[in-house]
């Protein structure tokens, strides 16, 4: 017994138990704290997809998904994200199964309203174009064009105002009010206007100016969209595919537990390929919390696969190791077979992984429509395959090392006669075997 | 079991070959004349969850929809109180909720206009064939060797055409979900071969089919602890969640592939190795 407590301590110090116990750790407080984030799918909700007329650049984009965010905002519409997916596409989320209202307001162009002293001085049609929002320390404008006619009205309602509160209303609600610029309120009309002011900090400024920015655009989007796609899923449908999910989850894991139970039979073997599994998801989960990755039924579909994937490399390692233990249980061989077993289990994943590139690739650089809607199936399943490669399973050649030679009596049955002069063999078991395999290499060739 | 395994790595290997060769080009025949199912993703149109507010037939279901709609291609199908109803083209979801609020209750509603689905078949094309190659690559970069490589490869399109095949036989649509179920096997349809020719050609201890019948043991239960998870995830989806179709989609589509994978591996595979090793192809 004595044996068992060192080598079991001299495994548990090694320093890829302590990663992955602290990693194990880290998942599970991260799980508590952040909570796994669900789907659309499972927590139900809709999703609204927007195609946008051309392919834009990030600035013109960034102005879309705000004035989008603004306008359902100001409609009371709570809980709502607006996302861009890809460089033509928009996604608005929101929870609950209304979308109609939401595709209305999207369909229709925003109302934008600046009055002084409850009097019209600009509306949406009015603005031509809006330049981009200048921040100087604290100071910020945003400087736009409106059409001569316009200006003409702008500078009527205007004049002699100056200091005045300009109050700008997006779709009827109050967004904010800047005070009139002296230099704009001498009746004289400009078609080139700008909206200045001063916060207390640099980041206040910028807010403010985004936030102009984002009221000003609301009244013509820079470029046409039309609505390419509708997903609603009720809270009732959803909560339905989460207990699903999780029965079959479970449900798998059982199978393998069995199967690999038949095969194996020992307890020693069992335990440690289904600790291996389970913390394998327990890893993914902790990363999908600590990223806050939503998780849809695709990424439970990559999840089930992981657990029958997963195994696999597990068993690879303990039959290579296996097939050994009537010839030799020294530890340079174990090591060897171990060595020859990641051959395989690195080409599997290096497959697996070149197969799903393409998929986590469209599914960034193009967004989360189409196919994009696996994404979370591919990077569930590379990330799985990495955690696995690089985390789970070297834990798991190491107590294979540790136990299965160290220990050999308890851990697979080995004939008395090789474990009695344990000694001799340790002393000669590197150069030996090195020798030996030159000689083999030597026959063949 | 063991008796199969014994017969296939010892015995006979070359007629054996013939087995998945054949399934394979029936199943491209059958493919070639009935063609695939085109889900909603790639040809457009609304998939709706509804649950009934009072039992009614498939065919009452299409009735009223067709009817108020004024669209024809409506395909229903119910289990326990739930429908699942497919129409072409695009649906209002505001105009359907006002129609049918009375008899159905919406649980779920997708609709996928046209710009969307030519998108997302142009996609589909790309992620499969970048798949296919990235993963030949990689086992072309891992064996550097022509004849067990592109045994592999090979091995590979064999999963595929009757993953494919099967399921234009039991009607599972082209998907973005089944198309997820292609590209898993693509990267995960070769493990089992990988690890044949790893223990083959890279191994020297015991003959040739001493290490082939070990490979097919630990290979086997490979592709057994796969295929016991998608068949749990099939069984429970219908059982529990038949209107996750994503789901359903993917275990089927799995399923398929892994069992053609059993065949690909052990029968064809296999034989060609034996075939090339003994030709004086290796070693």
């Amino acid at each position: 017994m004595v044996t068992i407590n060192q080598a079991t301590k001299q495994f548990i110090k090694r320093p890829r138990t302590i990663l992955l116990v602290i990693l194990l750790l880290v998942s599970i407080i991260s799980i508590g704290i952040f909570g796994l984030q669900e789907g659309l799918d499972l927590a139900g909700g809709s999703m609204i997809q927007l195609h946008l007329e051309e392919s834009v650049d990030q600035d013109t984009m960034n102005t879309v998904t705000a004035v989008l965010d603004k306008r359902l905002n100001a409609f009371g519409i709570s809980d709502v994200q607006v996302r861009q997916s890809g460089s033509q596409d928009v996604i608005v989320e929101i929870a609950g199964v209304q979308p109609e209202e939401v595709e209305r307001i999207i369909s229709t162009p925003g109302k934008f309203e600046a009055k002084i002293n409850n009097q019209t001085a600009l509306t949406g049609s009015d603005i031509t174009t809006v330049s981009a929002a200048e921040v100087t320390g604290t100071r910020w404008k945003v400087p736009f064009s409106v059409s001569t006619e316009a200006a003409n009205k702008f500078a009527d309602v205007a004049k002699g105002q100056a200091g005045a509160e300009v109050q700008m209303y997006l779709d009827d609600k109050l967004i904010s009010s800047p005070q009139l610029d002296a230099g704009l309120a001498n009746g004289v009309g400009s078609t080139d206007i700008e909206v200045s002011g001063g916060e207390q900090t640099k980041e206040q400024a910028q807010t403010q100016a985004t936030e102009i920015h984002t009221v000003l655009e609301s009244g013509a989007l820079p470029v046409k969209l039309a609505i390419s796609g509708v997903n609603s899923v009720s809270a009732e449908l959803g909560s339905q595919f989460e207990t699903g999910s999780l029965i079959a989850g479970f449900l798998a894991l059982i199978a393998i537990v069995i199967i690999v139970s038949v095969k194996y039979k020992s307890p020693s073997l069992v335990l440690p390929i289904v600790v291996t599994c389970l913390s394998e998801l327990l890893l993914i989960l902790g990363f999908a919390s600590l990223i806050h990755w939503n998780l849809d039924l695709s990424a439970i579909a990559g999840m089930i696969a992981t657990i029958g994937t997963g195994v696999d490399d597990q068993i690879v390692m303990t039959d290579e190791v296996l097939a050994r233990r009537d010839i030799s249980n020294r530890k340079n061989i174990v090591k060897t077979r171990i060595k020859d077993a990641f051959f395989i289990v690195y080409a599997s994943a290096g497959t697996l992984i070149a197969a799903m590139l393409p998929l986590a690739y469209i599914g960034f650089a193009r967004g989360a429509t189409g196919i994009g809607m696996l994404t979370g199936f591919a990077v569930t399943t590379v990330v799985g395959v990495l955690i696995g490669i690089f985390i789970t399973r070297p834990v798991f050649a190491d107590y294979m090392e540790t136990f299965l030679v160290r220990n050999p009596r308890e851990e697979i049955n080995i004939s008395k006669s090789s474990t009695s002069k344990p000694k001799k063999n340790k002393k000669k078991g590197r150069k030996t075997i090195a020798r030996e395999e030159a000689e083999k290499a030597k026959k063949r060739r | 079991m063991v008796d199969v395994i014994t017969y296939i790595t010892r015995k006979s290997h070359k007629p054996l070959i013939l087995i998945p060769v054949l399934l394979m080009i029936l199943s491209l025949l059958y493919l070639g004349i009935f063609g695939l199912n085109e889900g909603i993703d790639l040809k457009g149109g609304t998939l709706a969850t509804l649950e009934l507010k009072e039992p009614m037939s498939e065919v009452e279901v299409n009735n009223i929809i067709s009817g108020e709609l004024g669209i024809h291609d409506v395909k229903t199908s119910i289990s326990g109180n739930t429908a699942i109803v497919t129409i072409s083209g695009d649906v209002d979801q505001a105009l359907f909720t006002q129609k049918f609020s009375d008899k159905f209750n919406i649980l779920s509603f997708r609709s996928v206009g046209a710009l969307l689905s030519d998108a997302a078949m142009e996609q589909i094309v790309y992620a499969l064939l970048f798949a296919f190659v990235f993963m030949a690559i990689t086992v072309f970069y891992v064996f550097r060797d022509p004849v067990p490589s592109l045994a592999i490869i090979l091995s590979a399109v064999c999963n595929l055409s009757i993953a494919v095949g099967s399921m234009s036989l039991f009607g599972i649509p082209l998907s973005v979900a089944s198309v997820g179920a292609l590209l898993m096997l693509i990267g995960y349809g070769v493990d089992t071969d990988i690890l044949l020719t790893t223990r083959l050609l890279k191994r020297t201890d015991g003959d040739l089919d001493d290490r082939a019948e070990g490979a097919c043991k630990t290979g086997v239960t490979l592709t057994i602890s796969a295929l016991a998870s998608m068949i749990v995830l099939f069984i429970v989806v219908k059982l529990f969640i038949p209107s996750a179709q994503v789901l359903e989609d993917i275990s089927a589509v799995l399923i398929m592939g892994l069992l053609s994978d059993l065949l690909s591996t052990w029968l064809m595979n296999l034989g060609i190795l034996k075939w090339h090793m003994e030709r004086g192809g290796h070693n």
